[in-house]
Formats: C-alpha cells, structure tokens, sequence
C-alpha cells in the first residue's frame, strides 16, 4: 500500500472552561506529515500534544480547521471511518479477549473470514515477537508484553496511518530504549506514515525523522533532532530540547554572519551568528554545556571562572561553575585531561562558534 | 486534557445523527422513562392538583388536614427520626467494630452476613417474626414472661422492627467512612499523647459526622417510605402516612385522597433527598485525608473496649438470628403458640393454595429481571460514556422511581394505567415494569461505577479499530460491564420477590404476589402459612443471591483483578 501523507490546516481544539472561559488546548496547528516519515510531537504535558493527536485518530473533532489523511478530508469523519491504528499509553487491551482475540479484532470488524484472520494475526504476533503468545490472556503479560499486542493489534488491519500516544511512559527505563528501538524497526519496515506523540526528548531524538516541539497548544519549532538542538527557534525549545545554559545577552556589530555580544562586561565575537537580529537588540544565546571548555585560570582567551561542583558520572562530569557573574553548566568528557575540585579557579572558555541567538530573555 | 469531555458534549446532535444506533437507543430509553417513570408522576400531581382541570389545591389540603392525617404526618416524622438516630447508633457500633477492633476475618464476615440478612429478606420479616416472639401469644412475652393480653402493635415495636431492618444500611454507608480516615490518622494523634478516649471523640468522631448525618437521612427516607413493617406493627393507634394513603385508597376507593396523602410524603422525602445530596456533596473532608492506610490499628483499642463492642455486635446479631430462627420454627410447627408439634402442613398450603402466588412472583420477577438488568446497564452506559444533550437529565429521571417512596410510585402508576389507551391495571406488565423501573437503578451505578474505573481508552482502541459504536457496545462494553449487568439483576429479582410497598396498588385476581399473600395471611392470622412463606421467599433470594455471587467470582478469576471491583451490595 502507498504510504500516505497527513495534512492539519490551522486546527484548533476549543472548550470551555468553568472558570477560565473560552480555551484551547490546541490552536491553530498546521502541520505536513510526509508519507512514510515518522513525526513526533513533542511537549510537556498540557502543551496540546495528546489533543492533536487524537484528531487525528478522530475521538476528537476540531472546532476549526481542516484535517487530510491522504487525498481524504477526514474531518468530519469518526475514528472508525479513518483507517488508523492507534496505540495507547495504557495499551488499553480488551482484558476479556485472549492476545489472538484482541489482535484479530479489528480483522472480525472488517469480516475477514477464519483463516485469513489466523494467518495474518499469527503473522503479527511473530512479528512483535509475541509468537506462542496466542491463548494467554492480557493480564497475565507483562507491561512490555501488552505493549506490543497493543502494537500487533494496531498494524494487522494495515492502517494508512499508525498514531502512539506515549507508548512508552509506562515502561521501565531499559525497556523503553528497547522498545522504541522495535517500534522503529517495524515503523521503518511496513512504511507506515506516523504520528507519535511523547514527552520525553531523548525519545523523541531516537526515534523520529522531524520532531515538532509543541507549547502552549501552538507548534512553536518543526524540524529534524539535529536542528532543533543546534539551531532552536525560540527559547522554550533550546530549553527542552536537551540542556543548555540560557545567557541573556546584547547583540552588537552584527552582520555578515559575525555578531559580537555583551555577556554582562564580558564580551565574545561569534563567528557564524543567526542571521536577523538588529544592533543593540536583547537576546538569549545558547550555551550547549559540553560546548563550554574549562581551562587553566588566566589561559588565552578563557574568563576567570570558580568550580562550584563537580558530578562525576562515568564517562563524563559535570561542573557548576561561576563565571562572567553567571552560573554555568558545564560537561566535560575528562579521559586523562585535568579535574578541577570544587573551590578551584578555572578558566571558562566560551565556544565563539555553533551558538545560537534567539529573541527574548530566557535565562 | 481533564475538559475534554465538554468540548466533545457540544457536538452532541452530529454524533447521535451519524450513529443511528445510538440515537435510537437514546430514544427509545426516554421513551420509556417518559412512559414509566414521567407520565405516572405527572399523573399523579395532576390527579391530586388539578381534579377539575385547573389548579385547585383546596381537596389536598381537606385531606391532608383532617386531624387524624395530621397525627399520621407527624407519627411518620416522629417514627423516621427515631429509627435514624438508633439505626445509626447500630451501624456506627457495627461499623467501628468492623474497622477498629481488629477481628479476625471470619468474625468480619459474620458480621457481614448478619446485616447482609435483613437486607435481602422481604421488608416486613422482622415484623412478622416480632409478633411471634412479643405479640399476644408470642415467645417471649406469652410462653416465657407469662403475660396475657400484651399489644404489641404502636410506636415501640414499629421502632424496633425498621431499626433492625434497616441499620444495616447506615452500617454499610458508615464502613467506608472509618476505612478512609484510616488508623493512620488516629495513631497519629496517639502517638501526639492522646488517650484513646480523646482520640475517639476528637478525631474519629468529628470526621465522621458528614457520614453519620448521610445514615441518619437514608434511615430516615427508608423508614418514611416503609409501608409493610407499619401495616403489621404500628396498629390503630398509631397511624403513618404510607398505611393511610393504602387504606384511603383499598378501603375507601378514595384514589385522589390516597394520591393527596402520598404527596404529603413527597414533601419530607424530597427534603431529606437535598439534604443528602448536600451532605454528601459537602461533606467530603474525610477523603482529603488522601489514600487509606494500611488498616493496622491493632493498638488502637483496649482489650476491655474491644470485648464491649464485640459484645454488643453480638447481642444485635443473635436478636437478628433468633428472629430468623423463630419465623423459621413457627413456619414448621402446627399453630404457633399454641401447638407446637411439627409440621410441614404450611408448606404444603403455600405449594397448593398458595402456588399461584409463588408462580406469579417467579414469572414477574424472571421477566423482570432480564430487562432491569438491560436497561440499567444501557442507561449507565449513555450517562457515563454517552455523547448527547440531556444525559444528566436521563440520569436524575432514571433514578426517580427508586428515590420516592413506593407508595407514591405505585399509587402513581394505579392513577396513570387505570384507563385506556393504557389500561394496564391487572396485569402483569404494570407489576413488572413498576419493578424494572424501580430497582434498576441499583445497576445503573454498578455500571457507571464501573465504566468510571474502565479506561476510556478500551472504547477508543475499539473504535479505532473500525468498529461502530453499537458494535463496541456489544463486544467490548457489554462484557466488561458484565458484572454491573449481573448486580442490576440480582438487585430486581430480589426485589421482585420482597417489595411491596408500591405492586400492593397492582395486584389483582388474575396476577398477585408472594408478599401481598404473606400480608393477607397476616391480618388473617394465618400465621404459619406466612411464615412458610417467608421462608421460601428468604431461601430462593439467597440461593440466586448465592448464585450471583458465584457468576461474578467466575469473571472475576477470569479476567484477573483489573477490571472488576467494586460491587455495590445493592
């Protein structure tokens, strides 16, 4: 089947509250889903993720704007007459129907007939690896187990589109990693155009081709992991996406991708700035703490700096140190290089390159 | 993402229009409430209100202010405030023993048991059973104490009779209560130097009170709409409301005097209905304690207190057994109080004579129950999963027929089916559908209790699957809600079998019931056929009681421990 792509025209998702009146938990959401391409929206909770999400799948009907599944407006259609395959956070598995049962479902809705409905469930369940699963019943799976008949079930009846929502969130740390990598493999082998919904960031870089960051109900930065980390569009997302220290600075001499910026009295030549922004204008620059060096007191082109800290986590450390009147995060990947101890006097070189401007105070 | 389910209510008229199978489940429901619950009310109103045709309150005010009335008024009053404050009194002494005194589980579950008794037995057992130990010739005041012409009937052995009725509905209200304010809070304020004593009357009592007001109101409803423990008990002298409208009504063919007395109960019980709902809206301090905790507790109570409780549990639970006992013995013995060789000749009375009484009963009661449990579970279903305007509407409506006493409902449904185009007086539908409409709603909450427990998102995965709504209906909600379906049932059979209060007005030559046969036999003084009577009703009610049970503890290992919990005894 050809993969299809997925198109939402400025939706909006509007209630009212008893209190608060008229408000929207999402608004005015654009947003091309490619055909094949895995997108996730991601967001904390509350920032309309799951609202988007579902309509798409259809539990939700929008109060304004248009949605296509392919060629179709799905908008005024039930999620019965959408042709998805929705995963749940909870799996919500019929905990009266055997694993077969539940993920021959959705075959007996669409009346295939005995041995079809055998052969492609018993396909499905091999393929998650769930062969020999047939006659057991949900709550005798584990979390794992029934997440991945929850998934078995959703890709049988071959949906145009395979919609999660927070798949994973129940799942232990290192079954998480393991099954996202699954639901990739799978997502990647049936070509299935994907919607995926979660909050977790590291998640959301693993697995996704784009990645929309969503706040507030709005879509504030669409793009790939790479972009979003290196080049953040606003200050929320250089935030969530990874960490990042958030310098509030002024921007001078810019111009011909060079911008020299003011760091409190301390000042720093970029050498490949954002484009856009004026002279004098006040901004956030984005400090990546393992783009941050820590040297000697007084070598070349460092500010005098105090350790604060230091967590030592392996194969990497983290320092707070105190520079420039700031407080800084700091990851180093130490091997035999030098420790500084807590109290120590460091110097604190700041990166002149990959730093990213962005309008507003953030930090 | 908690509002939801208001931007999703606004679009109520599409969904119902895409999905003709909801829309029409939806119709046909409040076409029924309309036609069984409604209809019979307005009726009513308009039979006591507007008698010309136009408002004139002046024959319910004749009515309802004739001296001997009045007293009936505030005998009821007096005889509701009474049985609340000792039935509360009883359930809190059951409750708190249940919770504190640390018993072992068995002697739980006989507590449990003992109170579970009263609860399903028909309303007016203990009645009976009283006359047979104190009335003229009864066991206690004739053959042990001696006495000669006692009169049991009035004020004290009413009073006695519905508290052990009904205590058990405070014990049950009360229970969760003490489990929620949990030992953890009391030993707390132990371990802060309090004796014990303190603790009791400054904790675990104040926190409480919005429980124990909750009781007193159920109680006092209850024994405001009882009308078979008066009938036997309260005697001449001490006339009740619900009696009064009865005999307005069989004894002098005054239907809209009955009709102006019953709505005097309306005024009270709808009282009483606010009050609750306002108490246990407000009152829910005890929750904000947060989760229960473990019920340790085994410090909280001295032995001496302890052995006094359980002493008293006890004395209830053997008065409660003896009575049983002795309705039991006095339905195997020749004439009771006079002679007592065995016997089985009541029972062969009450399978020749009285099989017709026992035949009917079983036919309403199994065509009954199918349908209550069907239509509980369909309007629990709409009111807590549905997507259409009015559902809060349904839900108040559905559960009219079980808030108001059963004289009004039935004297309501004699007014409202005695003429054509629905003539339904006589038969047996009226009797059925005055049961179904009746006690359904016990599982209308079984299922919307459940449906609240069962994650919304089993539907969804349903729908999204490609599933219509019906289809979802039948093959994921109807089994999970299973349960539910099956607590609705009990509930209307075992009422089926027990209730009188309002298929009294529905009665007649071609269709009767056990219990008005248990009643005649009574004021005849056929005394050992309406024990035998009794009996046989007590024994099939446990039996499918039992049976119940046993449906619900198969689905139960069946599914695993997910998806079930939480029944409602009814």
């Amino acid at each position: 089947m050809q993969a299809v792509g997925i198109r939402l025209d400025s939706v909006s998702a509007r209630f009212l509250h008893r209190v608060k009146g008229e408000v929207y938990a999402a608004r005015d959401v654009s947003l091309d889903v490619r055909p094949g391409e895995l997108l996730t929206l991601l967001g904390p909770s509350g920032c309309g993720k799951t609202t988007t999400l579902r309509m798409i799948a259809g539990f939700q009907k929008p109060s304004e704007g248009r949605i296509h599944i392919g060629e179709r407006d799905v908008t005024g259609l039930m999620a019965n007459e959408r042709d998805i395959g929705f995963v749940f956070q909870n799996y919500a598995l019929f905990p009266h129907l055997t694993v077969f049962e539940n993920v021959a479902y959705g075959l007996r809705v669409r009346r295939m007939d005995e041995t079809g409905i055998a052969k492609a469930a018993g396909e499905v369940l091999v393929l998650v690896g769930l062969g020999g699963y047939e006659r057991q019943m949900p709550h005798q799976l584990s979390g794992g187990e029934q997440q991945r008949v929850a998934l078995a079930r959703a890709i049988v009846i071959k949906p145009r589109v395979l919609l999660f929502d927070e798949p994973l969130s129940n799942l232990d740390a290192k079954l998480r990693v393991q099954m996202r990598g699954e639901i990739l493999r799978l997502q990647k082998t049936l070509g299935i155009t994907t919607v995926y919904v979660t909050h977790d960031q590291e998640e959301a870089m693993a697995i996704s081709d784009r990645i929309a960051v969503m706040d507030k109900g709005r879509i504030v930065q669409l793009g790939t992991a790479d972009k979003l980390y290196r080049r953040p569009a606003t200050v929320f997302v250089a935030g969530f996406i990874g960490r990042a220290n958030l310098i509030a600075v002024t921007v001078r001499d810019s111009g011909g991708g060079r911008a020299r910026i003011e760091v409190g009295r301390a000042a720093l030549a970029l050498e490949d700035a954002t484009p856009g922004l004026r002279d004098g204008a006040r901004a956030t620059a984005v400090f990546r703490p393992e783009a941050i060096a820590l040297d000697r007191p007084g070598a070349p082109g460092t500010v005098p700096g105090t350790v604060r800290s230091r967590v030592y986590l392996g194969e990497k450390a983290e320092y707070i140190v105190e520079a420039a009147g700031r407080t800084l995060l700091v990851v180093r990947f130490e091997g035999e290089a030098e420790r500084f101890a807590p109290g120590a006097a460091v110097g604190v070189r700041l990166p002149v390159r990959g730093v990213q401007l962005v309008e507003g105070e953030g930090g | 993402m908690a509002a939801v389910g208001t931007g999703m209510r606004r679009r109520a008229l599409p969904a119902l229009l895409r999905d003709p199978a909801l829309g029409l489940t939806v119709l046909a429901l409040w076409a029924l409430i309309g036609l069984f619950i409604l209809y019979p009310l307005a009726a009513l109103v308009a039979r006591a209100f507007f008698p010309g045709g136009a408002f004139d309150p002046a024959p319910v005010l004749a009515v309802v202010m004739k001296p001997h009335h009045r007293l009936a008024l505030v005998n009821s009053l007096v005889l509701g405030a009474l049985v609340g404050v000792a039935g509360t009194v009883l359930g809190f002494l059951f409750a708190f023993t249940a919770a504190r005194a640390s018993l072992p589980a068995w002697l739980v579950r006989l507590i449990d048991a003992a109170t579970l008794l009263p609860l399903i037995s028909p309303p007016f057992t203990t009645s009976i059973a009283f006359v047979f130990s104190f009335g003229p010739r009864g066991l206690i005041t004739h053959e042990v104490l001696g006495m000669r012409s006692v009169n049991v009937y009035g004020l004290w052995s009413t009073l006695a009779a519905e508290t052990l009725t009904y205590f058990p509905i405070a014990y049950l209200a009360l229970r969760p209560v003490l489990a929620a304010i949990g030992s953890n809070l009391e030993e707390m304020a132990f371990s802060l130097g309090s004796s014990r004593w303190r603790v009791f009357r400054t904790v675990t009592l104040p926190l409480c009170v919005p429980g124990l007001a909750n009781a007193f109101l159920l109680l006092f409803a209850a024994s405001l709409a009882d009308f078979a423990t008066p009938l036997i008990l309260a005697g001449n002298a001490f006339p009740v409301l619900p009696t009064e409208a009865y005999l307005q009504i069989t004894g002098m063919f005054d239907l809209s005097g009955g009709a102006a007395l019953s709505l005097a109960l309306l005024v009270p019980a709808a009282l009483v209905f606010f009050a609750q709902r306002h108490w246990v809206a407000r009152g829910h301090y005890v929750t904000v304690t947060g989760k229960a905790g473990p019920r340790s507790g085994g410090e909280a109570l001295p032995a001496a207190a302890r052995w006094v409780l359980v002493a008293a549990c006890a004395a209830v639970g053997m008065s409660i057994l003896y009575l049983y006992a002795l309705l039991f013995y006095a339905s195997v013995v020749m004439a009771f109080g006079a002679n007592h060789a065995l016997t089985l000749m009541h029972y062969k009375v009450i399978f020749t004579e009285g099989m017709k009484a026992i035949k009917d009963t079983l036919i309403i009661a199994l065509v009954g129950m199918p349908l209550g449990g069907l239509f509980g579970v369909l309007v629990g279903y709409l009111v807590a999963r549905g997507e259409f305007a009015g559902r809060h509407a349904m839900e108040i409506a559905s559960m009219a027929n079980y808030a108001l006493p059963g004289t009004i409902v039935g004297i309501a449904y004699l007014i409202a089916f005695n003429d054509p185009p629905l003539a339904l007086t006589g038969g047996a539908l009226i009797i059925v559908a005055c049961y179904v409409f009746r006690y359904s709603p016990a599982g209308i909450r079984t299922t919307v209790a459940l449906l609240q427990q069962i994650d919304r998102g089993i539907e969804e995965a349903s729908q999204s699957l490609g599933a219509r709504s019906f289809t979802t209906f039948r093959r994921v909600t109807m089994p999970l809600v299973l349960p539910a379906f099956f607590a609705g049932l009990g509930v209307v059979f075992i009422r089926s079998m027990t209730a009188i209060s309002a298929t009294i007005f529905l009665v007649s030559i071609n269709w009767t019931l056990i219990t008005v046969r248990i009643l005649e036999n009574m004021t005849e003084l056929s005394l050992g056929p309406a024990a035998a009577f009794s009996v046989f009703v007590i024994a099939v009610v446990l039996a499918v009681t039992a049976a119940i049970d046993r449906a619900l503890e198969h689905l139960r290992a069946s599914w695993g421990e997910t998806s079930v919990s939480g029944l409602a005894a009814g």
